[in-house]
This record gives C-alpha cells, sequence and structure tokens, in this order.
C-alpha cells in the first residue's frame, strides 16, 4: 500500500494519543484506587454502589442511634435499681415496724427514716438524663413529673414513648413514662385489696388473699361482715348477700372465688373491705405505710388496726417492687435487642461493604502491570515515531 | 535541424510543467485536503515524410488529481458520524461526572439530610440539634438547585451551540455554491480545476462535521447538496439556508428550521449527524431526560416531606408547615395560539408524577393531553373546572380563559422544577418532630385495657386537636365523648377526629381514654421517625420507586448512554480513521516520492536541454562547412 508522508505522521500521532489516553485512565486509577471514576466506566457498576453507600450510611446511622438508646436505657436502668433498692429498705422497715416488739418511740424513728426514703423516691422520679431532660416525664421532658399537691402525688408528664430507629425494620424504646413506672400500680395483690373498718371493735388481722377460681370472681366492693364474732354475711355493692359462713380464728374467707386469712377475733359488727384493685402510685403506697407505721399503739385492737394497715401496705409495696422488677427487665431486653441488632447491622454492613469494594476498589497487581505494558508501549511508539520522520530522501539530495 | 530545437523544446516545457506540478505537491505536503497531482505527458503528434512519420517531441495533455470519490464518501460519513457521538460524548460526559460525583451529586446530600433527621429524631427537643437539621435542608436544596442550575447551563450551551452549527452550515454552504460557480465557469477548458474541486470537497468535509449531508453532481460540474429529509441547501449557486429559532412553547429553547421556497420547515427530528445532530440527540435523549427526572426527584421528596411534616406538631404546639417550596407545574403556551385560554396545573399526587412535558389542546369543543416526547395520548378524568379538574398523571389541570381550536399548552412537569427547591421553614422550632396528638389511658381506670395510639388518619381534620373522651359504658360498649354506644371489639382501630387508635384488653365500666393535643412533647419524636422513613419508602411510580431509587436510576442512565456514546465514538473514530488513511494513501503526497520525481524531472530537462547543445553543434558544423 501508498504510504503518505502526511499519514504516516497522523498515523503515527494518533497512535502516540490513544496510548496516552489509555494511560492516563490507568494511572488515575491508580492514584485514587477505584476502578470506577465516573458513572459511564460502569453504569450499572455504578447505580449500585450508590445503593450500597445509602444502605451503609443508613446502618452507620443506625448504630449511632442504638448508642444513643444503649445510653439512655442504661441511665434508666441505673435509676430503676435506686428506685429498687429504696423500696427494698422500705419494705425492711415496715416489717420491722410490724413486728409487736417496736415500742410507739421505736416506731417513730422508723417512720422517720420512711420519710426521707420517700423524699428520695420523689427525687429519683424527678431526675434528669444527661441532657438535662427529665427522664420519667414521657415526651413532656421539660416537666418536673411528680409533684405532691393536697390531693396526693401527681403525675405531670405523659404517657407517651419515645422510638428510635435501631435497624431498617426495628424501631425500640429509648425509656419509659413515669406514668407507667411509679404511678400506673394496682394495688392490693393485683386482683382485689383488703381493709379492716376503722371502727372495728374487735382485733382481726387481715392476711394475704388469692383469686382461688377466676370464673367466679366478679370484681365489685364487698363488705364482709360479722354479725357474731364466728359467723359473718358478705354483701356486694348494692347489698345483696352473696356468701355467709362461720369462721373460727386462722379459717380463710372464701366466697365468689377468692380467700383471705384473718386472725385474731374480730367483734360482732366488724367490718372487712374487699374492693377490686385499683391504680396507686408508689409514692401514696409508701406514704401511707408510713403513716400506719406513725400510729400509736395502746390496745390489742389499735395493734390489730396497725398490723392491719402495715399488712395491707406492705401488699401495696410488693406491687410496687414488682413493676420495677418488671419494667427493668423490659429495660434489659430492649438492651439485649439493641446488642443484637447493632451486631446484624455491622454483619451486614460488612458484607455491603465487602460488595462496594468488589464493585467499585481497582485490582492493583492487574493495574500495574496494565501500566507498565503501557508504558512501554507509549515509549516504542515514541521512539518509532521519531525515527520515521527522520527518514526522508531530501537528506540525500 | 530547427526540428530538433523543437523537438528539444517541447520536451523542456514539459519537464519544468512537471517539475511545477511536483514543486506545487511538495509545497501542499502538509495542506488538509489536498490531492496530489500527476502530470500526464503524451507524444506530440509525429510529420510525415517520406521516410516516415517522424516524432515532433513531448507534452503534458493534463494535469490530474488522484482523488477517490469512493473514498472521499466513506469518509465523509465516517466524519459526520464521529462528530456526532463526539458532541454528544462530550457532553453526556460533563452530566455523568456531575451526577456522582459525591460533592455535587444528590445521594451524599440526601443521606446526610436524613441523617440529620434521626439525630434530631434521637433528641427531638435539642435547639442545636435543629438547627443542624435546618443547616443541611438548606445544603440539600441547593445542592437540588445547583444540580439543576448546572443542567440549565448546559442546555444554554447547548442552544448556543445550535445556534453557532447553524452559521456555520450557512457560511459553507454559501462557500461550496461560490466554488460551484467558480468550476461552472471553468467548465470551458476542458481541463479539471483541480484545486477547486480539492476546495469543494474540503467544504463538504467541514459540512458534515457539522450535519449529515447528500450530494449530486450536475452536468456543469455543479455539487447539489441536500440536508435532513432531502431538503436542498445548496443547489448550483443558489443557497437556501437554515435558521436556528426559539421553539414556540419555549422561546430560549433553540431549534433548527430550514427556509425553504414555501416558508420554514421544523428540521430537529430529520437532522442527523454531525456536531449539530449531536447536539439535537444529547438535549432529546439526555438532557432533557435528565432534567425532568430531577425535577420529578425533587417535587416527590418536597412533597412528600411537606405532608409528612403538616402531620405532625412543632415546639410551639403548631401543626407543621411547610418544609420545603417547590414551584408546581409550568404553563407554556405556544406563540400560534390564537385565543386567550388559560391552563393551571397542580400536583396532586406524587406517586403517579412521571417529570415529563404534556400537551394540552384544544380542538375548538373539547381538550386532550398527550406526552410530549412519545406523542402518546394520555386519559383524563374531570371536566377541567375548579372543582372538578381534569386529572392525569398525578396532575390537576383547570383550563379557563377563551381558547381558539387549535391552540395547545405545553405543561412542564419536571425541567427546571428542581431549581425551585428551597427551604421555607426558617424556624428551628418549627420543625414537627411530634405526633399532633397523644393518647392518655386515666388512672383510675379498674379494667385491664390498654390504648394504642396508631398515628394521624387524617391530619387535615378540622378538630384533629380537639380533646376526645373514649369511655366504657356499657360491658363491650363505649362512648366518644359521651355520645353513642360503639361495640367494642379488642385490638380494632378506632378514628377519632382524625387520630387512630386501638383499645386492647378488658376495660371495666367506668375506664376513660383520653386523646388530646400533643402539647409541649418536646421529647416525642413519632412524627420525625416518620420523616426519617421517607429516605427509604417507594414513593414514585405507584411507590414502587424511593427518592434515592429514582436518582440512581437517573445515574445509571446517564452513565449508560454516556458509556455507549463513547463505544459508538470509538468505533466511529476507528471507521474514520480508516477512511482518512484509505484517502490520504490515495491522495496524499509522498516527498520521498516526489524527491525521486523531482531528480527524475531535473535529469530528462538537463537531457532534452543536451539536444539543444547538439543542434547548436549541428549547425556550427554546417556554418564552418560553408565558410571558404
Amino acid at each position: 500500500m501508498r504510504v503518505s508522508t502526511q499519514g504516516s505522521f497522523l498515523q503515527g500521532l494518533s497512535a502516540i494519543q490513544r496510548l496516552q489516553e489509555a494511560l492516563d485512565q490507568t494511572q488515575r486509577q491508580i492514584a485514587s484506587g477505584r476502578r470506577i471514576l465516573k458513572p459511564s466506566d460502569d453504569p450499572i457498576a455504578s447505580a449500585r454502589s450508590i445503593e450500597l453507600r445509602e444502605s451503609i450510611g443508613r446502618l452507620e446511622q443506625f448504630d449511632r442511634n442504638a448508642g444513643i438508646a444503649t445510653n439512655r436505657l442504661a441511665q434508666q436502668e441505673s435509676a430503676l435499681t435506686s428506685v429498687n433498692n429504696v423500696l427494698q429498705r422500705v419494705r425492711e422497715l415496715a416489717l420491722q415496724a410490724n413486728n409487736g416488739t417496736q415500742s410507739n418511740e421505736s416506731r417513730g424513728q422508723i417512720a422517720v427514716e420512711m420519710r426521707q426514703l420517700l423524699d428520695n423516691l420523689v427525687q429519683l422520679a424527678n431526675q434528669r438524663d444527661g441532657n438535662g431532660a427529665y427522664m420519667f416525664a414521657g415526651n413532656l421532658d421539660d416537666v418536673v413529673p411528680v409533684t405532691r399537691s393536697a390531693a396526693g402525688f401527681q403525675y405531670n408528664g405523659d404517657q407517651g414513648q419515645r422510638l428510635i430507629q435501631v435497624g431498617q425494620s426495628r424501631q425500640v424504646p429509648d425509656g419509659d413514662p413515669g406514668s407507667d413506672v411509679f404511678f400506673r400500680i394496682r394495688d392490693g395483690n393485683g386482683q382485689f385489696a383488703l381493709a379492716a373498718n376503722a371502727a372495728n371493735a374487735g382485733t382481726g388481722v387481715l392476711g394475704a388473699g388469692s383469686v382461688t377460681d377466676p370464673t367466679l370472681w366478679t370484681p365489685d366492693q364487698y363488705t364482709v361482715t360479722f354479725t357474731a364474732p364466728d359467723t359473718y354475711e358478705v354483701t356486694d355493692s348494692g347489698g345483696t348477700v352473696v356468701a355467709t359462713g362461720s369462721w373460727m380464728d386462722g379459717d380463710n374467707i372464701r366466697f365468689n372465688g377468692i380467700e383471705f386469712v384473718l386472725t385474731g377475733a374480730p367483734a360482732a359488727g366488724d367490718r372487712f373491705e374487699v374492693s377490686p384493685s385499683r391504680y396507686q402510685d408508689m409514692f401514696t403506697s409508701v406514704e401511707r405505710l408510713v403513716d400506719a407505721v406513725e400510729r400509736s399503739v395502746v390496745d390489742s385492737e389499735s395493734r390489730a388496726a396497725l398490723n392491719n394497715e402495715i399488712n395491707a401496705g406492705l401488699l401495696n409495696l410488693d406491687q410496687a417492687i414488682g413493676n420495677v422488677v418488671d419494667m427493668r427487665t423490659r429495660v434489659g431486653s430492649r438492651l439485649s435487642v439493641i446488642e443484637k441488632q447493632v451486631d446484624t447491622n455491622g454483619g451486614f454492613s460488612l458484607i455491603l461493604q465487602e460488595t462496594l469494594a468488589g464493585i467499585e476498589d481497582l485490582d492493583y497487581a492487574e493495574a500495574l502491570s496494565r501500566l507498565s505494558l503501557e508504558v512501554t508501549t507509549l515509549e516504542a511508539a515514541q521512539q518509532s515515531f521519531v525515527r520515521t520522520q527522520q527518514l526522508s530522501l531530501f537528506n540525500f539530495l | 535541424m530547427a526540428d530538433l530545437l523543437n523537438v528539444s523544446l517541447t520536451g523542456m516545457r514539459a519537464f519544468q510543467r512537471a517539475l511545477e506540478v511536483t514543486s506545487h505537491n511538495i509545497a501542499n505536503a502538509n495542506t488538509p485536503g489536498y490531492s496530489r497531482q500527476v502530470a500526464e505527458f503524451s507524444t506530440r503528434e509525429g510529420q510525415g515524410t517520406g521516410s516516415g512519420f517522424v516524432g515532433s517531441g513531448t507534452q503534458i495533455s493534463t494535469v490530474k488529481r488522484i482523488y477517490d470519490s469512493m473514498l472521499g464518501q466513506q469518509l465523509q460519513s465516517a466524519t459526520t458520524g464521529l462528530a456526532r457521538f463526539e458532541t454528544f460524548v462530550g457532553l453526556a460526559e460533563r452530566i455523568d461526572s456531575l451526577l456522582a460525583d459525591p460533592g455535587t451529586g444528590l445521594n451524599a446530600g440526601l443521606q446526610s439530610f436524613f441523617n440529620a433527621v434521626q439525630d434530631l429524631a434521637n433528641d427531638p427537643a435539642s435547639i442545636p440539634t435543629r438547627q443542624a437539621l435546618l443547616g443541611e435542608a438548606d445544603g440539600l436544596a441547593d445542592r437540588f438547585r445547583s444540580l439543576d442550575a448546572r443542567l440549565s447551563e448546559l442546555d444554554s450551551e447547548v442552544n448556543e451551540k445550535v445556534r453557532l452549527a447553524v452559521d456555520d452550515i450557512n457560511r459553507l454552504a454559501e462557500a461550496i455554491a461560490e466554488v460551484n460557480d467558480k468550476i461552472a465557469l471553468t467548465a470551458g477548458i476542458g481541463q479539471p480545476p483541480n484545486d477547486l474541486l480539492d476546495e469543494r470537497d474540503r467544504l463538504i468535509l467541514a459540512l458534515s462535521e457539522q450535519v449529515d449531508v447528500s450530494t449530486a453532481i450536475q452536468d456543469d460540474g455543479a455539487m447539489n447538496v441536500f440536508i435532513g429529509s432531502g431538503q436542498p441547501l445548496v443547489v448550483g449557486a443558489t443557497v437556501q439556508g437554515l435558521t436556528a429559532q426559539g421553539s414556540e412553547f419555549d422561546p430560549t429553547r433553540v431549534g433548527v428550521a430550514y427556509q425553504g421556497v414555501g416558508g420554514t420547515t421544523p428540521l430537529d427530528t430529520s437532522l442527523t449527524g454531525g456536531t449539530l445532530g449531536g447536539l439535537l440527540d444529547f438535549r432529546s435523549s439526555l438532557l432533557d431526560p435528565a432534567r425532568q427526572s430531577l425535577g420529578q426527584t425533587a417535587v416527590a421528596f418536597a412533597n412528600r416531606f411537606n405532608a409528612q411534616h403538616a402531620s405532625g406538631i412543632d415546639l410551639r404546639g403548631n401543626l407543621g408547615a411547610d418544609f420545603f417550596a417547590v414551584s408546581e407545574p409550568a404553563s407554556l403556551y405556544s406563540a400560534n395560539n390564537a385565543g386567550s385560554g388559560v391552563v393551571t396545573a397542580a400536583f396532586v399526587d406524587d406517586s403517579l408524577t412521571t417529570g415529563a412535558d404534556y400537551l394540552l389542546s384544544f380542538d375548538g369543543s373539547a381538550y386532550s393531553l398527550t406526552r410530549a416526547d412519545t406523542g402518546e395520548a394520555v386519559a383524563m378524568s374531570g371536566s377541567g373546572t375548579a372543582l372538578d379538574p381534569f386529572v392525569a398523571d398525578g396532575l390537576a389541570i383547570e383550563v379557563g380563559g377563551a381558547p381558539a381550536a387549535g391552540d395547545q399548552v405545553m405543561i412542564r412537569t419536571g425541567t427546571g422544577l428542581a431549581g425551585s427547591l428551597e427551604t421555607v421553614i426558617g424556624d428551628a422550632q418549627a420543625v414537627a418532630m411530634a405526633a399532633p396528638t397523644r393518647v392518655v389511658y386515666d388512672l383510675g381506670n379498674t379494667g385491664d385495657a390498654d390504648i394504642d395510639y396508631l398515628g394521624v388518619a387524617d391530619s387535615a381534620d378540622p378538630n384533629l386537636l380537639t380533646t376526645a373522651v373514649i369511655e366504657f359504658t356499657g360491658p363491650g360498649t363505649y362512648s366518644i365523648n359521651g355520645v353513642g354506644a360503639f361495640p367494642y371489639t379488642d385490638g380494632q382501630p378506632i378514628t377519632v377526629n382524625g387520630t387512630e387508635v386501638a383499645i386492647s384488653g378488658a376495660p371495666a365500666v367506668g375506664d376513660r381514654f383520653t386523646i388530646e393535643a400533643n402539647f409541649g412533647a418536646g421529647g416525642d419524636n413519632a412524627n420525625g421517625l416518620l420523616l426519617a422513613g421517607i429516605q427509604s419508602i417507594g414513593i414514585l411510580e405507584g411507590g414502587a420507586i424511593s427518592i434515592n431509587d429514582n436518582y440512581g436510576r437517573l445515574v445509571a442512565e446517564v452513565g449508560g448512554a454516556t458509556r455507549q456514546a463513547q463505544a459508538s465514538a470509538g468505533a466511529q473514530a476507528v471507521l474514520r480513521q480508516n477512511a482518512e488513511d484509505e484517502v490520504l494513501a490515495t491522495s496524499a503526497v509522498n516527498l520521498d516520492e516526489e524527491a525521486a520525481k523531482l531528480v527524475r524531472y531535473q535529469q530528462a530537462y538537463q537531457a532534452v536541454a543536451r539536444v539543444v547543445s547538439v543542434a547548436n553543434t549541428l549547425f556550427d558544423s554546417l556554418l564552418s562547412a560553408t565558410r571558404r
């Protein structure tokens, strides 16, 4: 084939340009460590890497969220532990006070400590977290959650719970409102509560009660009236007699699927109230217990009244302790859910990052050998270009 | 002896001419488009004598241009193809790197915006975190706007380049017509006007670089040039040029029209190849869809975020106001409209919007809607009034005024709208992270029932923030605000004043549950979680495609189109290289060859010059013989 001077020049030049272009691309890939520099280098992989980056970014955010939730739940857990300790101490003191060997004075001293514990409890309920927000006010986190008025203890927060997104489809509450922790506690045994009438003349002391047959139990206000020291009748809120029976010391009173222990010697006309459980906050429970401990005992009747009130108070306190334990269990299970989710997120993120690296990252071994081949080729092309361009017949004319 | 002199003279004249041709070749060795020329020698007619015919020397019958028109055509079509793809690739690569760059692309902005939403959901009362969210929102809106601005700049650049290409084409057409004229004048001479022919081929090649043309040679040697679907651009010495003109709907959008005898004809769709073809192709197949898709993403994002924001309550106890602002679809009226119809379109359903341009046409009695890009008819429901607007593809279209038959309006639902996106919430307290309502169980309840907050069913309910009480009035029945006796089903959702709740368990008679405005709940993040969820939920195309997916799709489409064009440009470059090599191999000058010819003609010249001295010697001999 005929070769023109211009043709050989242009061809040599364009070959060098092409090689330079390829070398430039390789050089950029090596400098950035990435195989894909622009989406057009591999459009499908680029779209995939956008998705992967988004997923990885989201997982990182979930981990940050989980850290915050864990931190808050740990704070709540420690607060609940303190609450539990206070309640346990109150319980110990109440048991001490219930002992017949205690004098009015010694019970007075016990009551002083119990009142301090009550203040402690209120402080714990009103504590703030690291950000200065009230821990137990629900979502109204700038409102003092527990205050005291003439009407008793009040909850000023709301019942809301904040959820934290710790996984693509997992949200975990980062706390519990004070209403659930301190206020929404059933009194009595959780089903019904017992109380002796203040005007009782005998020494009947109420013990523990339970529902033996839930199918027969209808929540209502019942009154057990001793018609004689050894017989009683039970009336419901409408005054209808629902049961009668005879009783001797140590016998349980049974009716409508429930039973409870009664000891001592009730007098004729003494009454004992059975009411369905209601919500009673733990502050009120503790306060009533302290009030009971402060009662002065002058005779066996007033001792019976003391025992009755302390027994009832202890039942309420046990409900409160049970509730706190429940709450701690919930917090613990949330913490373990978060931990598992963080593990899952981490594993998932690792897989995604490996995939991303496989898509985007450069195979250095391949790129470097490509680079040296391209450099060699370019050098050869440059040399041969210079050599051939020097050839001319005019050199010899 | 005189004959001898004459014969040698013809040789001297011919070789001098041949040396001239050779030196012309040497001089033009680097002239682009130059075809080497060859002097063709022939013998002069002999003189008949008694002793036979005696030759009378040599002559140059013609100077020939070495040119293969088939190869020329090949080069022309490869050039037009290469110019088209190179123009396309050059522009496409700019969008390509713009969209995926972490500094300018949308995905990084979306990610950090939604991270800020989540951070705020973790600590909704924190003012610094709220400020940070507003900052991220501004950053994201800015990304949308600057992406749109960059695409819009590209659009202006395309417009400008179309104008330049049209100018170039007209200028080249004029030049071709001029050369045609000169060539026709030389027709009488009977020899080919080599350098004029080269000039014309060069002009045709330059024209092919701008646009695909076809040519035909007339009898007088003039070349006719045709463009588009056969419109004559050059006929002999006359030119019918192109004009760059604004579109009937958008004067800033430059299109190409042919100025024929019977008026102007739009040529946008029939022009292929060359820079102009590449520009028009880039605009319609890549830039327009990219701008539309970006607008669609911006509108869906802003409107969906606003809708969710309106379903929450802010730190001041107000329902969420607009967080972002984005324009409604633009109505562009045709410059040819005779009537005064007014068309107002609004987005009503983000899941159905397409971002496309639509044409609403009035035929004198009824309106019809078509896609501007495909021409596909789009079915509309409704009657076009304010109360009952036309509804199609997620748009509500209201028509008014007095349109004339044949009037058309273009409705743009994507292009440019990303540029209108801005953050309008300026106050950190006004970010609505909390649910608007909350539920409260009464601490005096004796039953074992609990109430769950399911969410807002209707944030537009006028009584949304009014307190409502659900009270159990009998076994298994409840009243709302003291009214009614509704049967209770465990766990079944109940909607009161736009709030959806569910009561589960065993309520006792007299149990009360309250639904009230969620005032003061700085710690609530219920709406914040839903706002954060917008990142990953499907919104577009009937809820199948998330915001991020839609953007990823745009990146993949642009990347794919760019890659395809790059591959085509590469293939065209090889074709063009081959065609050029062949043309050069045939027509271009080889200096060694010319050097050899130089030597050869020089020697031949010296030889015939020697004949003159022989004739001189002969003449001298004769003179001395007769001297006495």
